[in-house]
């Protein structure tokens, strides 16, 4: 088959596939989106942080927690405006875990949803629930 | 250990680690304990970032319809159960049984590298009743060979249960075992390469996170510490993926064979003799 004629197949399977947003090019811009967003926070902390202090060493732990307390914690610390370079690179860190979570949750969506294949929903509702479940460990 | 010493030896191992297909992890681990750092630490480390560079390269394998996703997401169920428990075997374990565990799958990795043939033909066999009903088949366009290329899976009642394997050494010793989770897809379900790696690489991300959730409950993740390795491993990555193309695979594969065999014996002995 040629390209034009294999880019032409494509172009019919996508639309097949209901719209111009399939699956695979919604978790592409999920993966890339988060992964972006979350360098861009890490970066942006410690140059701020640098340029604060004069010395890149930043070294605190994370108390023992789950990503959604963590999450709660940082989103409260930034409404109240208390915004530091510790804050940007635990948005970072929270918004890299949240990238392949917010991936699965929203493939069980698009295989419940769109495609209404009932095995899949159920396989990634499985892989939904015990992340969800791990992530609520403490 | 200084941030600055932090990120190159992340921009270090992230650029061996995609120049080698090997991930950052095998490299990142042993260096870090080197320089001091407590191997828990570091391998809570190492997960995070495995994070970042398998989920920035699956965006674009997922884009370019070559990963399969039926795969990826059966698969993922038993990965993520593997990790857990593998994390939580990690958190209960001594020191000195995660560096000859380490040791031991960087000699499994290099024994592996050595024997690799670079195609491996794939017996046709007929797809199984299971694996048909699961749907695992596909197909991808080969830009290199401009043709579009049809699969179909097999025997994944066996490679479900090995990816739990797979997902426990990830859960451990916090690397992607992307080479161990191919060799599952590959040889076992009989899926084209191309489409065993991209796959894998898909799994690998959610398979970190199974796991990272586990040492942040245990309060090993440092985001100060965590943030100069995620940038250095994803930035070393990059770099290594640009120049991957420009090198011969052989010059690439020998040089990864000595890193492995340094590395692997390295940790063993340090295990072995304790004095960590």
């Amino acid at each position: 088959m040629n390209q034009s004629a294999q880019a032409e197949s494509r172009e019919k399977a996508q639309s097949e596939a209901g719209g111009g947003l399939d699956i695979e090019t919604l978790i592409g811009y999920i993966l890339l989106g988060g992964v972006l967003l979350s360098l861009a926070l890490l970066l942006t902390g410690l140059s701020w942080h640098w340029v604060m202090t004069g010395h890149l060493r930043l070294d605190f732990l994370i108390a023992k927690t789950n990503l959604f307390q963590f999450v709660r914690a940082d989103i409260g610390q930034a409404l109240s405006g208390d915004w530091r370079p510790g804050l940007l690179i635990k948005l970072g860190i929270a918004a890299l875990l949240l990238t392949p979570y917010t991936r699965v949750l929203v493939s069980m969506f698009y295989f419940a949803l769109v495609e209404r294949n009932w095995k899949y929903t159920v396989f990634t509702g499985v892989v939904f629930s015990i992340l969800t479940y791990s992530l609520l460990l403490q | 250990m200084s941030t600055e010493l932090l990120f190159l030896i992340s921009l270090v191992a992230g650029f061996i680690g995609a120049m080698s297909g090997m991930g950052g992890g095998v490299v990142l681990i042993p260096a870090l304990t080197f320089f001091g750092m407590d191997i828990k630490h570091a391998i809570a480390v190492s997960i995070v970032s495995v994070i970042a560079t398998s989920s920035g390269a699956a965006s674009a394998y997922v884009r370019d319809r070559i990963t399969n996703l039926k795969v990826g997401m059966f698969l993922e169920m038993f990965t993520i159960t593997g990790a857990l428990v593998g994390a939580a075997i990690t958190l209960a374990a001594a020191q000195r049984p995660l560096f000859i565990m380490f040791g031991l799958v960087l000699l499994g990795a290099w024994v592996a590298l050595f024997l690799r043939r670079d195609a491996m033909p794939q017996a046709f066999t007929r797809q199984d009743a299971f694996t048909r009903w699961l749907e695992l088949e596909g197909q991808y366009d080969d830009q290199a060979a401009q043709q579009t290329v049809s699969y179909h899976g097999r025997r994944a009642y066996f490679g479900g249960p090995l990816m739990f394997g797979a997902g426990l050494i990830a859960g451990l010793l916090g690397i992607g075992a992307g080479a161990l989770k191919v060799l599952v897809i590959d040889l076992v379900m009989g899926l084209p390469s191309k489409v065993s790696t991209t796959t894998s690489n898909l799994i690998i991300g959610v398979t970190a996170l199974a796991g990272t959730s586990v040492y942040l409950a245990a309060g090993l993740i440092n985001p100060g510490l965590a943030a100069p390795v995620i940038l250095g491993v994803v930035i070393g990555a990059l770099i290594g993926t640009r120049l991957l193309v420009r090198l011969t695979n052989r010059a690439v594969r020998l040089f990864f064979l000595i890193v492995l065999a340094v590395l692997g014996v390295e940790m063993l002995l340090r295990g072995i003799r304790g004095g960590l």
